[in-house]
């Protein structure tokens, strides 16, 4: 079973019969079930499903955090399982993004210094000027020396955001970006992820419950125990 | 857009800059600091002894060289050594007993007579008053002067013009001695100094046969003339002394005060590498989350690495800085407690101790932090999402490079690899015995867990539900009180229990050089004044020259200590009773049937440093005449008994027997009550060449040696406590997270800030407790392995030590435990719901 892009740009993202198995008491458990999908450049894509359907593994292994059991994937043109862990942190360094439930900040590092990482880490020595602009575009430029204990969830997953988009990445993993947040706080969290996206021309994968924010994406994947539903 | 490489520097700074406020950091930090700290005060203390034992030796001895005896060097060698063109200042010295003329104190003295032109190197500084003005001294003092050093000065309440009692003279004080070359003997050096013109001795009736005299021929000149000088041939007893070889008192109290503060120094180091260790491995624990996200974004494991690393080392150089500069003021206090008893001006402190306290720390961190700390960088990516994700591994690496770094650190600070094991097997004995008696103790709380209020039932609830911190936490401090307590309490204890058992009439006097026409008179000069009745013993000099028949010198003998003794004369007596304080171990104690008879009772020293059985022969020179003495008895002698005895004793008849004539003298103890002091004065005026040595005095000048050394070994027994008390706090940040979660909780379910603060005291204090407990413990076991098996004490159970130790360890560990956790009392319950941690 696979999930195809429609349009005519290239794929960035291509997953050939993804199983991944973890062992649980002597048995094996399948988490995903031998699937694929595409998912071409620029597109939005919603994944979808119940907890404990697969979605954060599937989107660790597409990202390259995790290895297959079996089956291969292919992220911005390189194929995974030809890269050791330095290999596949060198390919994301700079081309892929994050956001997470969690913020995932950096305690020690002020909201600058946060968003500024991803782009040290790819070497680019325009890092701080990178970091500035988006901070402003997220409305944060006046708390840049703040620490992430100084903001609330809301401005925490700002500078999560401006994190991801700093080092103009290609392809942007979401991990429930909403998850920690109100209502109000997370809808505009959202506008606020779309706006840039489409600013910056990415590919978004994100993972959610939220059906109203999967119903923003191009394309809504849904997971149904280790597969997608037709 | 340009590239570079990320700068793994400038990310350790941005980490270190607010990851600092986090516990475990400030504890390995403070763990480090510690160590360093204790590690640098001892050793720059020992090397500026070491310094001033160098450089000052060629003053400190006043000479180049000195060639010293008992008696005038004999003709032939003197005129050999007058040959070599060297210049020569003759010294003579020797104990005897002073006194104000007009006053009622007196004082044992060291009155040394000086030739003109003393000393030959270095300075006699003189003043008018104590701590003036110092101007440098004349060749010699005039007759009928004496210079006085600043002891006896104090001592006697002397002051210009006073006359001062020397034998039979009457000498005018004219100087204080306020620096002197040579007298910086060590700790032996106990008599204050006075210092008259040699041509003043004899009239003071002090140089007759009995005194113990030390004539020391002072020699400058040059290489050549003293290379000369040396190879002269001298005479049995008498002893060439170069400023290599001086101050064997000093350099051998030094080593052993050195191995003294070592072991605390190794005992804090000990410690504090277990605070590192805990501290690093929670650090590791909250390091996994940061490198899977760092991974995340894009960072390889080199880089990651190297930013630990980085961190590691500059939070080396911060906690070494930091050590340094306590470290620095601890060696002053080191060398202000040692300085009154070392006598030796110390120059200020170099920098040799300090690269290697670098090496130190970087051996604390390469064993027992980096290992955990790197071990973080094998933190899996996907932690972000699942945090179960991680790959454990390095254990066995880990645990080796700790291993390899206790080693390094004991070695490197013992010196020794015999005392490094020594301390380290010791440690863990002791770690053994206190972990198995405190885990005994944990368990034993749970009988009494339920007895008492929420707070109670709450904190030992804590104690009991992390049992193996618990231990942890009461042996670390168990140790550091232990070494407190034995230093302080358990060792007034013992002297206190030795002095109990010393009769009250114990004597405290001596009296040596009695001349043989002397004994009747001194005994009638006591009886007349009623104080006690004076039994002299005989004392005659001898040398060994065969041994079972075979002609012996020193250099027929491995032990040092054997040769020391052989070279030196023996000290023989005669009796026909012995006293209650000789226990014979083998043969009979002879009566008045032995008279004549060539027998000799030894005591075990005797039998230990030459192997003597009963049976053996020894063959002493007695003035130039051979005697043959057999090995009838060997006694154990109770030298506490402070009664005159000797180790070779022989029945009467034998050493004073016709045609022998040893210069003989006989020496008495007798007890003299405080208030009649005056009768000493007495003394010397009648018999001016007897020497009244007052041991009461002696005993308190050694006592304040000791004491000074116990109080630097005390101090750096504090760094130990903290060391112990970093250990509690490296475990307590371990739980820390654990505790606000519980706190919060708790303040959700209703419990009150009282409750909750009370608890936490409830917990430390009886940890406290506990820790007091077992240190006292392991301190009375020692003390009681000490008393009997060393000291042949009695000595039973001290309820007090028990009680100091359990309420000093309750105190100190409870604000300890409260200066950590106070903020954690201000965890509001909104915390648990926000599922977070403050």
């Amino acid at each position: 079973m696979s999930a195809d892009a429609s349009g005519l740009k290239p794929a960035v993202i291509v997953a050939e019969k993804l199983v991944q198995t973890i062992s649980s008491g002597g048995e094996q458990i399948a988490i995903l079930d031998g699937l694929s999908l595409s998912i071409a450049a620029g597109e939005t894509v919603a994944i979808v499903g119940a907890s404990g359907s697969g979605k954060t593994t599937l989107l660790s292994l597409l990202a390259g955090l995790d290895s297959p059991t079996s089956g291969s994937i292919m992220l911005a043109g390189q194929p995974l399982s030809s890269l050791d862990e330095d290999g596949r942190a060198a390919l994301r360094a700079g081309r892929v993004g994050f956001v997470f439930q969690s913020f995932q900040l950096l305690a020690g590092l002020t909201a600058l210094e946060n968003v500024m990482l991803p782009a040290e880490l790819a070497g680019r020595a325009d890092a701080e000027k990178l970091a500035r602009d988006t901070l402003a575009k997220v409305g944060l430029e006046a708390r840049t020396g703040h620490y992430p204990y100084q903001l609330s969830g809301g401005e925490q997953q700002r500078v999560a955001i401006a994190r991801a988009f700093a080092a103009q990445p290609e392809i942007l993993f979401a991990d429930e970006p909403t998850g920690n947040l109100d209502a109000a706080t997370g809808t505009k969290i959202v506008d606020l992820l779309f706006q840039l996206n489409r600013d910056r021309g990415a590919t978004l994968v994100l993972v959610t419950h939220d059906m109203t924010l999967a119903a923003r994406c191009g394309r809504v994947l849904r997971l149904n125990a280790g597969r997608f539903d037709d | 857009m340009t590239e570079r490489r990320p700068s793994a520097l400038r990310f350790a700074f941005l980490r270190l800059r607010r990851g600092w406020t986090s516990g475990e950091l400030r504890v390995l930090v403070l763990a480090l600091a510690i160590a360093a700290a204790a590690a640098i005060a001892v050793g720059l203390f020992t090397d500026r002894v070491r310094l001033a034992l160098e450089s000052g030796a060629g003053e400190q001895l006043g000479a180049d060289a000195v060639i010293s005896g008992r008696d005038p060097l004999p003709d032939a060698q003197m005129t050999a050594l007058r040959e070599t063109g060297l210049r020569i200042v003759s010294v003579t010295s020797f104990p005897s007993v002073v006194a104000r003329v007009d006053g009622e104190e007196t004082q044992l003295a060291t009155i040394k007579g000086v030739d003109a032109g003393y000393p030959l190197r270095g300075k006699l500084l003189l003043a008018r008053e104590p701590f003036g003005a110092t101007e440098i001294a004349p060749p010699q003092p005039a007759l009928g002067e004496v210079w006085v050093d600043l002891r006896l000065w104090t001592t006697l309440g002397l002051s210009l013009g006073s006359k001062l009692q020397v034998g039979t003279s009457e000498l005018e004080v004219t100087r204080i001695v306020a620096e002197e070359p040579g007298r910086s003997g060590g700790f032996g050096d106990l008599a204050p100094n006075l210092i008259v013109n040699a041509a003043a001795l004899p009239a003071t009736g002090l140089l007759g046969p009995g005194s113990r005299l030390q004539i020391s021929l002072q020699l400058g000149g040059t290489r050549a003339q003293l290379a000369t000088a040396e190879a002269i041939e001298l005479p049995p007893g008498f002893r060439y002394t170069t400023p290599e070889n001086a101050q064997p008192q000093v350099r051998n109290s030094m080593d052993r005060a050195r191995s003294f503060l070592n072991i605390a120094v190794l005992a804090t180091i000990l410690l504090s590498a277990a605070a590192v260790a805990l501290s690093a491995r929670q650090y590791s624990q909250r390091l996994r989350d940061e490198v899977a996200l760092l991974k995340v974004l894009g960072a390889r494991r080199a880089f990651i690495r190297r930013v630990l690393v980085l961190q590691v080392l500059l939070l080396g150089l911060i906690a070494g800085g930091l050590g340094a500069a306590v470290g620095v003021g601890g060696q002053a206090v080191l060398a202000n407690l040692a300085a009154p008893v070392l006598k030796i001006v110390l120059p200020p402190p170099g920098w040799l101790p300090l690269p290697a306290v670098l090496g130190l720390v970087l051996l604390m961190l390469a064993g027992f932090a980096l290992p955990p700390v790197l071990a973080s960088v094998e933190s899996a990516p996907v932690r972000v999402f699942q945090r179960a994700a991680d790959r454990e591994s390095r254990g066995i690496w880990g645990i080796a490079a700790a291993v390899v770094a206790i080693a390094a650190l004991l070695w490197l600070q013992a010196g020794s690899l015999k005392l490094a094991s020594f301390v380290f097997g010791g440690a863990l004995l002791t770690a053994g015995v206190l972990a198995l008696f405190a885990w005994l103790l944990v368990r034993g709380l749970a009988g009494i867990r339920s007895r008492g209020g929420i707070a109670w039932r709450f904190g030992l609830g804590n104690i009991a539900r992390r049992k193996a911190a618990a231990v942890a936490q009461i042996v670390a401090l168990g140790i550091a009180l232990m070494a407190l307590l034995l230093v302080t309490v358990v060792r007034q204890d013992l002297l206190a229990t030795w002095q109990g058992k010393l009769p009250l009439d114990t004597p405290n006097q001596f009296l040596i050089g009695i001349l043989p026409d002397q004994v009747a008179p001194l005994q009638a000069f006591f009886k007349a004044r009623g104080v006690a009745e004076l039994k002299p013993q005989p004392m005659v000099r001898a040398r060994l020259s065969a041994l079972r028949g075979t002609e012996v010198n020193a250099e027929s003998f491995e032990d040092p200590e054997t040769r020391r003794w052989i070279n030196r004369e023996f000290n023989l007596s005669w009796t026909s009773s012995f006293g209650d304080d000789n226990e014979f171990v083998e043969g009979k104690p002879w009566g008045g049937e032995a008279r004549g008879k060539p027998w000799l009772a030894v005591d075990d020293y005797a039998v230990e440093r030459l192997k003597l059985k009963l049976g053996d022969t020894l063959t002493l020179d007695l003035a130039g005449t051979p005697i043959t003495l057999e090995v009838r008895a060997v006694r154990k002698i109770k030298w506490d008994s402070f009664k005159p005895n000797f180790f070779l004793v022989t029945p009467p008849g034998v050493l004073d027997a016709d045609g022998l004539n040893p210069p003989l003298q006989w020496i008495a103890s007798f007890y003299l009550p405080r208030e009649q002091r005056g009768l000493l004065r007495e003394l010397i005026r009648e018999f001016p060449n007897v020497t009244a040595l007052d041991l009461d005095a002696a005993l308190n000048q050694v006592r304040g040696i000791v004491d000074r050394i116990v109080g630097a070994l005390e101090f750096i027994f504090l760094f130990t406590l903290l060391a112990g008390l970093v250990v509690m706090m490296a475990v307590i940040e371990g739980s820390r997270a654990d505790r606000v979660r519980e706190t919060g909780v708790l303040r959700a379910l209703g419990a009150s800030r009282r409750v909750i603060r009370q608890g936490l005291i409830a917990e430390y204090a009886v940890l406290g407790g506990l820790a007091g407990a077992v240190a006292a413990f392991a301190a009375q076991a020692l003390a009681w392995a000490l008393a009997v098996g060393v000291l042949e004490l009695p000595y039973g159970p001290r309820p007090l030590l028990w009680l100091i130790g359990t309420l000093a360890g309750c105190a100190i560990v409870t604000l300890a435990g409260w200066f950590s956790l106070r903020k954690m009392l201000n965890t509001s319950p909104r915390t648990v719901l926000a599922g977070g941690a403050a």
